[in-house]
């Protein structure tokens, strides 16, 4: 694991590494919660950026606005998704039991003592986290399956020609899930549209 | 511009970050740095990075700033953020954002001019070839400024704000490619009117800022803007021909058809 700072908080420490051949995933996944890290799916990673907007969107979230989960690698997990379901983010970046690349993160305040013991509880064999190691691993089409329900959503909509704005609020609402009758309308403000979405749903 | 506001900067970026003022407007100033906001070993000090920062504004509420702050930081980077999905249309990528604090960090764009003629926005390069200013090279510029403008009203978007120096030519192959910058007006809009304004607003800046050559300046940013309108078939010319009738329309009465505000 290799330790980094995010310039604007220096407070904290950020260790980050890359394990593959993960043999035991699934005993992992038992007690993931009560671990000090965020085990990260590899295969949903494409990039070092991809991975750390999500750890300074965290920490953002946690210093200026509130924590929606219970810690800050938690946090990371929330962040890597693009919608704000917390259970959602967690199935669908976060380990299962056949995972066999993980990425393994973990942000740690300066106060407290770092805990090192990744190492040890991963059976799997430690790589440098590059840019061309998560490149030769990634996974685009799962990448598109958990990232491309907002897009199609955005696609669907515009053939419906209901504005962007409108957009974004009902996908918040609903979760990605327009049915094609309701495409035809053209929604005007956002109290029709928080209407129609509570409709929705009710569907 | 007041030190207040530079150490209140610095102090939410906490030092580690060097910043260098490059401009200030109404609503945000613009650093530049070198320093990537999130990712490590990208801070060198060929990299440049964006910083536009809202600050708060002390004649609000507090709270009312706090909401329109977050509001508007969030405006701009969605508009962005969707703008940079969109095939063929040149915008800054949005790096970080952080609408707490009225913070985006964006990729720098843009070159400097030879011979002193400044930063590299559509402004300086027709004062650049002012020698010249009937050029091939001066004609595909604005060529692929106006299609820049086609695609993006085509999507049903509005810059808002466009002016010559909203306009930022980045080199590529020999040629410059135009990129949009500046969204803080920007929205999301199907209305011909809105449409209408904007090119409105581009006409006036290229008249107030290159009056002798505006008329064709203007003629070539119409032509690039009507080529990708005419991609799209019958369709397309319906409402090619819907914004230039509004267009004119606008040209008789000014940008604000209503008189309130």
């Amino acid at each position: 694991m290799t330790e980094t700072m995010i310039p604007q908080f220096p407070d904290y420490s950020i260790y980050a590494g890359l394990y593959v051949e993960v043999a035991n995933s699934k005993e992992l996944h038992s007690v993931v919660s009560n671990l000090p890290f965020a085990f990260i799916e590899a295969d949903t990673i494409c990039s070092r950026e991809q991975l750390f907007s999500a750890v300074y969107k965290a920490l953002i979230e946690s210093s200026f606005n509130k924590q929606r989960t219970k810690t800050l690698n938690s946090e990371c997990i929330l962040s890597l998704s693009p919608t704000s379901n917390i259970g959602e983010a967690f199935k669908r970046f976060g380990i299962s039991e056949k995972t066999s690349r993980i990425v393994v993160l973990s942000i740690v305040a300066k106060t407290e003592k770092a805990i090192l013991e990744a190492k040890e509880l991963i059976h799997g064999v430690g790589v440098d986290l590059t840019d061309e190691a998560l490149e030769s691993g990634y996974d685009l089409g799962l990448i598109k399956k958990v990232c491309s329900r907002c897009t199609q959503l955005f696609e669907r909509l515009k053939k419906a020609n209901l504005l962007l704005t409108t957009s974004r609020y009902i996908e918040l609402q609903i979760g990605g899930q327009i049915p094609s009758t309701f495409c035809g309308r053209i929604i005007k403000n956002i109290s029709e549209c928080h209407s129609a979405a509570r409709s929705v749903t009710r569907r | 511009m007041s030190k207040e506001l530079i150490e209140r900067v610095s102090n939410y970026l906490n030092n580690n970050v060097q910043i260098e003022l490059i401009s200030q407007g109404a609503e945000a100033v613009v650093f530049i740095t070198h320093s990537h906001p999130y990712l490590p070993n990208a801070s060198d000090d060929k990299e440049q990075y964006i910083i536009k920062y809202r600050p708060a504004k002390k004649y609000r509420h507090p709270a009312i700033d706090k909401a329109l702050t977050k509001h508007r930081t969030l405006s701009e980077s969605r508009i962005l953020a969707k703008l940079s999905q969109i095939d063929g249309i040149n915008v800054p990528k949005l790096i970080a954002c952080d609408v707490y604090n009225g913070c985006i960090w964006l990729e720098f764009l843009g070159v400097d001019l030879p011979n002193q003629c400044g930063f590299s926005n559509l402004k300086n390069f027709l004062w650049m070839s002012v020698a010249d200013p009937y050029s091939q090279l001066v004609e595909d510029v604005l060529i692929k400024v106006g299609r820049q403008i086609g695609l993006l009203q085509w999507n049903d978007y509005c810059h808002g704000d466009l002016t010559t120096s909203n306009i930022v030519l980045v080199p590529e192959n020999g040629t410059w490619s135009a990129f949009l910058i500046d969204f803080g007006l920007g929205s999301s809009s199907n209305l011909v009117e809105d449409k209408a304004v904007d090119l409105y607003v581009l006409e006036r800046a290229i008249i107030s800022t290159h009056s002798s050559f505006a008329d064709k300046y203007n003629q070539w940013i119409m032509q690039g803007f009507s080529q990708i309108y005419e991609l799209h078939g019958k369709s397309g010319l319906k409402k090619l021909k819907e914004i230039t009738r509004r267009f004119e329309d606008v040209r008789l009465r000014g940008r604000k058809r209503s008189m309130i505000g």
